[in-house]
C-alpha cells in the first residue's frame, strides 16, 4: 500500500507545484533584434522597459505607429520550454527523474497601429510514467493541451490612459506575475489557494475585457469584467470584476527601479448549481445559485541596486455556501509572497532569488497552512544578441498543517530555454 | 435587448479599432537607415544613400572638400565647415557649443559629419530634410558663418579657381547656392565610417573585440538599453527623442524637435547622435555638458533627466554597475572607433592648395 501511495503523491505534488506556464516572448526580440534582457532583468521576469513595452501592446513606448506589422516580419513564433532533473523528498521517501516541464508555444506581434495580439498554446506532454502501472488513462498529462492565451489589445485608445485587451489573457491584477516568475518549480501558493468546493485560481489566466492606463506621474490601474472561471463558456450569468491600482514613486516602473506600492480587489461569484436552467448552443450556462467570494489585499515592489524585493498579502472570502467545513460561516484565509532577487555579472547573467510563501487557512482548517521557503540561482548562456538559456537550480522546502507538520523538500537542476 | 446590448457591443469594438488602428501621416523619413522598428540590428553600413539629383563625382566631390575647409565662405573668413566640424576632433569641435564668427558661441554642440549621410534629417532638431539643405543653413546663420547666400556667392563667383571648377562640375553659370550645397554634401558623403572592430567582429572576426568589450555589445543590447535608441548600422535611429538633458550654455531654453514640428511631444526632444566615433568627440549631449562617455552613461542609468515632464517612455533607470559602466565605455571607446584612414587621415586643406 506504501509502496502505491508515494507514486500517487508524487504526482499530486508535481500537478500541484508545476506552474502552469510561463511567459517569455522571444518573437519580440527577434523582431527587433534587441537581446533578451532589454526587456527582462533575466528572463522571464520584466523590467521596466519591457514593463512599458507590455503595457503599450507590445509596442515600444513613444514609438506607435513606426513599427513593423507581423504582415512584413518573419512570423513572429517563438517556443519556450525546461528540462532536467529534479529530486522530492519527504519522511517516508524520496523520489527523483528527468522530466519535461513544460512547453509553451506563443505567437504575439502588432497587427495595425495600437492593434496588437498574444496567442500562447500550451501542448498536451507526457503522463508521467507512475501512471503506465495503473489505468494509463489520459487524465494525468504533465500538461494539458490548453489555449492558455488568446488576446487583443487595443492600445492608446486614449493615450496612455486607456488601452483595452479583449480575450484570455493574464489579469492585471496579477502584481507578482505568475507567469513571469523565475521560479520554475514553486508557485505562488496564495494564488492557488480557495474554498475545497469554490475552486477559483487566482492566477488562471481569464477570459473578458480588461481595461488599463497609467499616468506620467507613475499612477497605474487595472479595470475588468472576466466569466472568473479561467475558462469558456461561462457557467453563470455573473461576470466578475476586479481594480488593481499602483503607485510608483522615483523613477521607473517598479520592476527593477522605482519604490512601488499597489493594492487590487477582485469580487467573483460563482454557481454552486453550475449546469443552471438554460444551456446555449455554444455551452453557456445560467448557473443556479451563485454565491459571492472576494480577494483584495496590497502590493509592493521595492529597488535598490540590482535587489528587488517584491511583496504580496492577500485576503480571501468565500461564501458560507462553498464551505463545506463549516457551512455557517464564510470561509476567510489570508497569505502572501515575499520575494527577494539580486542580478549580479555583466547584463544580469546571474539571478539569485529567495522566496517564502504562507497561506494561512481558518483555524478549522489549520491542515492546508502553508509555510515554503525557497531558493534559486540561474545563469544565463548566450551573447550579445541573446541569452536566452538558462541552468537553473532551485530548492523549495514546504511545511503543510500546523501541528503535524507534513514536510517536503523538492531540488531541481533544469535548463530553461527559449527561442 | 440581449441583441441590442451585442450590437453595441460590435459598434464599440469597431469604434475603438477606427482609433487605434488610424493611419497617421507619413513621417518625413527617406533614408534607408531609418525604416519601421524591426528589425533594428546593429550591423555594418549599407553604402551610402545618394540623392538621384546630386549623384557623386570625383570632381565635385573634391570641389566640396575645397568649399568645405575655406574659411572664405563666412563673412569676415574666419569659419569655415570644419571650424566646427573637424576631422581632428571625430568631424565635430572641443564644445561644449559651437564657436563661430566674431567668438560667439552657438547654443548647441555641432552634431558630427561623419556619417551624417545615413541621416534622414539634419541638425539637432532635423529641420532640414537632406545635407543640401544643412549645408545651406551655417553659411547664413549669424552666429556661425554670419553671411548671406548672395555675398558668399559673389565671393565664390569672383575666385576664377572655383568659377572654373563650378563649371566643370555642373556645366552652368553663374555658381548658385544648391550647387555650393550639392558639392558639400557629395564630399559629405564620403565621410563614412564603416571599419570599426565592431564591424570586424560581426563580420566573423572573434578577436576583434576583447571579451570586456564582449561584454560591453552584450550590456549595449541589452540592459544597457542602448539599442532601444542607437540602433542600425549607423547606430541611431534617426529620430527625436526628449531625454531631459539639462539646459545649458547661451540659450535659456531650447525645445529642440519643436521648434520644428510644434508639437508638445517634441518639446526638448534632440535627434539620437551616432554611436561610431563618438570616443573621438568629448564632450557629449547638444549642450556639450557632459565631459565624458562614463557621464552620459551614468545619466541614463539614473534614469535621465527625471525633472523634464516630457521624458521619452523609453529612458527608464538602468541599474547598471560600475563594472557594466567600465564595459560600456570600453565597447564604445575602442570597438566603434573606425579604423578608416580615409576618413580618419582626412586633412584640412591649406589655404595656399584652395582655388585662388
Amino acid at each position: 500500500m506504501k509502496n502505491a501511495f508515494l507514486p500517487l503523491l508524487v504526482l499530486l505534488v508535481l500537478s500541484a507545484v508545476l506552474p502552469a506556464s510561463s511567459h517569455a516572448i522571444p518573437a519580440f526580440a527577434k523582431k527587433h533584434g534587441f537581446n533578451c534582457n532589454m526587456c527582462h532583468a533575466g528572463y522571464p521576469k520584466l523590467n521596466d522597459f519591457g514593463q512599458r513595452f507590455r503595457d503599450n501592446g507590445y509596442q515600444i513606448p513613444g514609438q506607435e505607429g513606426k513599427e513593423s506589422n507581423i504582415f512584413s516580419t518573419p512570423p513572429p513564433i517563438a517556443l519556450r520550454t525546461s528540462t532536467g532533473l529534479s529530486a522530492y523528498d519527504i519522511q517516508s521517501g524520496t523520489t527523483d527523474g528527468f522530466g519535461l516541464l513544460g512547453l509553451d508555444l506563443l505567437a504575439a506581434g502588432m497587427m495595425h497601429k495600437n492593434v496588437s495580439f498574444l496567442f500562447i498554446y500550451t501542448p498536451r506532454i507526457d503522463e508521467p510514467s507512475a501512471d503506465f502501472t495503473g489505468s494509463h488513462d489520459g487524465t494525468n498529462p504533465q500538461q494539458f493541451g490548453a489555449f492558455e492565451s488568446g488576446s487583443v489589445v487595443f492600445s492608446n485608445v486614449v493615450q496612455g490612459v486607456l488601452n483595452v485587451r479583449v480575450g484570455r489573457f493574464e489579469p492585471a491584477y496579477h502584481a507578482i506575475s505568475s507567469k513571469r516568475t523565475y521560479y520554475l518549480m514553486e508557485p505562488y501558493e496564495i494564488y492557488g489557494f480557495s474554498t475545497p468546493q469554490e475552486g477559483f485560481v487566482f492566477d488562471d489566466n481569464q477570459i473578458g475585457v480588461e481595461a488599463t492606463g497609467h499616468s506620467r506621474c507613475g499612477f497605474k490601474y487595472g479595470l475588468g469584467l472576466v466569466n472568473g472561471t479561467g475558462a469558456s463558456p461561462d457557467n453563470n450569468r455573473s461576470k466578475d470584476v476586479y481594480l488593481n491600482v499602483s503607485q510608483t514613486i522615483s523613477p521607473g516602473d517598479g520592476q527593477t527601479a522605482g519604490q512601488r506600492i499597489g493594492a487590487f480587489g477582485y469580487y467573483g461569484r460563482q454557481p454552486l448549481i453550475t449546469s443552471g436552467v438554460v444551456v446555449s448552443p455554444t455551452g453557456e450556462a445560467d448557473g443556479i445559485s451563485n454565491e459571492t467570494f472576494y480577494r483584495y489585499g496590497g502590493h509592493a515592489s521595492l529597488n535598490w541596486r540590482t535587489l528587488n524585493l517584491q511583496a504580496l498579502y492577500m485576503r480571501g472570502i468565500d461564501d458560507k455556501s462553498f464551505n463545506s467545513l463549516k457551512p455557517t460561516k464564510d470561509y476567510e484565509f489570508d497569505g502572501g509572497i515575499a520575494e527577494l532577487d539580486y542580478a549580479a555579472l555583466a547584463n544580469n547573467r546571474l539571478i539569485a532569488s529567495l522566496l517564502f510563501n504562507w497561506i494561512s487557512p481558518p483555524e478549522y482548517d489549520s491542515d492546508r497552512q502553508v509555510r515554503a521557503y525557497s531558493a534559486l540561482a540561474r545563469y544565463y548562456l548566450g551573447d550579445w544578441t541573446a541569452v536566452n538559456v538558462a541552468l537553473h537550480a532551485e530548492y523549495t522546502h514546504r511545511e503543510t498543517g500546523e501541528t503535524d507538520l507534513f514536510k517536503e523538500n523538492i531540488y531541481s537542476l533544469l535548463v530553461d530555454f527559449a527561442f | 435587448m440581449k441583441g441590442i446590448a451585442g450590437l453595441l457591443a460590435v459598434m464599440v469594438l469597431f469604434f475603438l479599432f477606427r482609433i487605434v488602428a488610424a493611419e497617421s501621416p507619413a513621417p518625413p523619413f527617406t533614408g534607408v537607415e531609418v525604416h519601421s522598428l524591426g528589425p533594428q540590428r546593429i550591423g555594418s553600413p549599407p553604402p551610402v544613400p545618394v540623392p538621384p539629383n546630386n549623384p557623386q563625382t570625383s570632381m565635385k566631390i573634391m570641389l566640396g572638400k575645397q568649399l568645405y575647409f575655406d574659411t572664405r565662405l563666412s563673412m569676415d573668413n574666419t569659419v569655415s565647415c570644419s571650424t566646427c566640424h573637424n576631422p581632428q576632433m571625430g568631424w565635430s569641435d572641443k564644445g561644449p557649443t559651437s564657436e563661430g564668427i566674431g567668438l560667439q558661441r552657438g547654443g548647441r554642440r555641432a552634431p558630427p559629419v561623419s556619417n551624417a549621410a545615413y541621416l534622414p534629417l539634419q541638425f539637432w532638431d532635423g529641420r532640414a530634410p537632406s545635407l543640401e539643405e544643412q549645408a545651406k543653413g551655417p553659411i547664413q546663420n549669424p552666429i556661425e558663418m554670419g553671411n548671406t547666400h548672395e555675398n558668399m556667392l559673389r565671393t565664390v563667383g569672383d575666385i576664377p579657381g572655383y568659377a572654373e571648377e563650378f563649371k566643370r562640375v555642373f556645366g552652368t553659370t553663374p555658381v548658385t547656392i544648391d550647387q555650393v550645397a550639392m558639392a558639400i554634401a557629395a564630399f559629405e558623403r564620403t565621410v563614412v565610417t564603416t571599419d570599426s572592430p565592431f564591424d570586424r567582429f560581426v563580420n566573423g572576426d572573434d578577436a576583434a573585440l576583447t571579451s570586456f568589450e564582449k561584454q560591453g555589445l552584450e550590456i549595449f543590447n541589452g540592459k544597457g538599453h542602448c539599442t532601444s535608441c542607437h540602433w542600425g548600422s549607423n547606430f541611431t535611429d534617426g529620430r527625436f527623442h526628449t531625454i531631459g538633458v539639462p539646459q545649458r550654455g547661451p540659450l535659456k531654453e531650447d525645445n529642440g524637435r519643436n521648434e520644428t514640428t510644434k508639437l508638445a511631444k517634441d518639446r526638448r526632444a534632440f535627434k539620437t547622435p551616432t554611436i561610431r566615433d563618438a570616443a573621438l568627440r568629448p564632450p557629449y549631449m547638444h549642450t556639450g555638458g557632459d565631459k565624458t562617455l562614463t557621464d552620459v552613461i551614468n545619466f541614463y542609468n539614473k534614469g535621465g533627466g527625471t525633472h523634464d515632464n516630457n521624458l521619452d517612455p523609453l529612458v527608464v533607470p538602468l541599474g547598471l554597475t560600475n563594472q557594466e559602466i567600465a564595459a560600456l565605455v570600453a565597447f564604445i571607446t575602442r570597438a566603434m572607433t573606425s579604423l578608416n584612414p580615409e576618413v580618419a587621415d582626412v586633412r584640412p586643406i591649406p589655404t595656399s592648395d584652395l582655388p585662388r
